[in-house]
């Protein structure tokens, strides 16, 4: 499945959730199953990525839209 | 004569009092307009003050089952509008006026100007859930407009920091009330939309209607309505409701609150990914569980059929019968054996050999073969007598037959 545009969190998150479904199916082939665990394990690190675990200081913008640390 | 004089207990007068307040239809709903004085608030809840003007004072009580009808903290000094009912005080033979409303001097024509900007912004179609953008469930980046002093953004940056501290907080401090608040508000918006961030909280800490009344402006309410990205109004406490709340795409009951509905929690966003993970894996080992046990029941089902399965059954078979053959035959061998040696016996019982023992012999002629009659033999041929111990030769010389 191609990436066209960036993913959200929110947009992994419901992906997950229809593999998931998916693989809940009894009907599915091994192929297919075996294609969505390794669809599902790259959304996860990919959902992992988006976690950016840099800490934040806040920025305080003036009225030029300007960003100063806080 | 003497005057009849009529005399009535305090209790009686009090209770006549009382009715006659009570049948009195303007008192049963009246506005009194005065200064508070002698204000206490009862731990019980219960509201004690004084209504007075230059010309008296009146007692006055708001119940705790009333206080919903105060939006403000009531101090002395303050001019206010009370809306109750007069009734008698049995107990010190007093009226006072029984609150259910208590409205600030200045705080109706607010409320007027609330209602009626409420009213045309609904027309306009403003408040229209069509209009509500939905609020991501992940931002990256929120955008504050508030005080950058105060409880608001104290409250967002404490409880932002707590649930996911590596959200971007952008802050533009706002005038939230006073002279120019509207326009600060306003600006702050849209220099957060452009500035781009996921979502924006609107909002300030609680206060008067007056020093909310910012929220109310129209310039606010268009420049939320304007805003491309989702807006969170997070305007005072739970029970003030201003005009950014309904315009904003949703409202927040505080600045806290808005905070939690903007930041999602990190904890639980890893442990749902976590979760994911998991589930992922089971339904995988699942699956394959499951094909395995199907490959076995097909690899099972296969050998059976195949046509080595059936040569060795048929060769078992053969054995089988081979034994079964084998086992018959030597029965019948034993049978026979047993047969035999019952012959032998009954023969061994009929030997002539035995005859020959109890005294007969057996007689052949010259021709070797056994003679049964005296007038087979000729005078002078020679005989042979056969004992069991041995043989005679013998000569006939005399015949004699015997007619029979």
């Amino acid at each position: 499945m191609a990436e066209q545009k960036e993913q959200t969190l929110e947009e992994i998150f419901k992906e997950m959730e229809g593999l998931l479904e998916a693989l809940e199916s009894r009907e599915i082939s091994l192929e297919d199953s075996f294609e969505k665990y390794k669809e599902g394990m790259e959304l996860l690190k990919a959902a992992g990525e988006k976690i950016d675990t840099v800490e934040k200081a806040m920025l305080v913008l003036n009225d030029q839209g300007e960003a100063d640390e806080f | 004569m003497k005057t009849q004089r009529n005399v009535y207990s305090v209790g009686q007068v009090n209770t006549y009092i009382k009715n006659m307040f009570t049948q009195d239809f303007l008192l049963q709903r009246i506005y009194v307009r005065g200064e508070v004085s002698n204000c206490k608030y009862h731990p019980s809840g219960h509201i004690y003050f004084s209504l007075k003007d230059e010309t008296g004072t009146m007692p006055c009580v708001m119940f705790s089952g009333s206080r919903k009808g105060l939006r403000f903290q009531m101090e002395n000094g303050q001019s206010v509008t009370v809306l109750g009912s007069i009734s008698v005080y049995e107990r010190d033979g007093r009226y006072q006026l029984y609150a259910s409303e208590i409205i600030r001097e200045g705080a109706g024509l607010l409320y007027e100007r609330f209602e009626q900007l409420k009213e045309e912004l609904s027309e306009m179609g403003m408040f229209d859930p069509s209009y509500k953008k939905p609020i991501p469930a992940f931002v990256k980046t929120l955008g504050i407009v508030t005080a950058s002093t105060g409880a608001a953004i104290r409250d967002i940056m404490n409880i932002s920091r707590r649930r996911n501290p590596f959200v971007q907080l952008v802050l533009y401090p706002a005038l939230v009330q006073g002279e120019g608040a509207a326009d600060s508000i306003a600006k702050g918006i849209e220099v957060l939309d452009r500035y781009g961030v996921d979502v924006i909280i609107v909002g300030r800490g609680g206060g008067s209607m007056e020093d909310l009344w910012a929220f109310n402006e129209e310039k606010v309410a268009r420049a939320i309505f304007a805003c491309e990205t989702p807006v969170i109004s997070a305007v005072g406490h739970e029970t003030d409701t201003t005009i950014s709340d309904f315009v904003a795409d949703l409202r927040a009951p505080t600045p806290s609150a808005a905070a939690e509905l903007a930041v999602a929690d990190l904890g639980s966003i890893l442990q749902s990914l976590r979760g994911f993970e998991e589930r992922l894996d089971r339904l995988m080992e699942h699956r394959l569980q499951e094909k395995r046990e199907k490959l076995e029941t097909f690899s099972w089902k296969l050998e059976r059929l195949s046509p080595r399965q059936q040569l060795l059954e048929k060769q078992q078979r053969l054995a089988d019968l081979e034994e079964l053959f084998r086992k018959q035959m030597e029965g019948k061998l034993q049978e026979e054996r047993q047969r035999l040696a019952l012959l032998i016996e009954r023969l061994s019982g009929a030997s002539p050999l035995k005859k020959l023992n109890q005294g007969y012999a057996y007689v052949a002629g010259e021709d070797g073969k056994r003679l049964t009659k005296a007038g087979s033999a000729r005078i002078g041929e020679r005989l042979t007598l056969y004992f069991a111990d041995g043989r005679l030769s013998a000569r006939v010389e005399e015949k004699e037959q015997e007619e029979r």
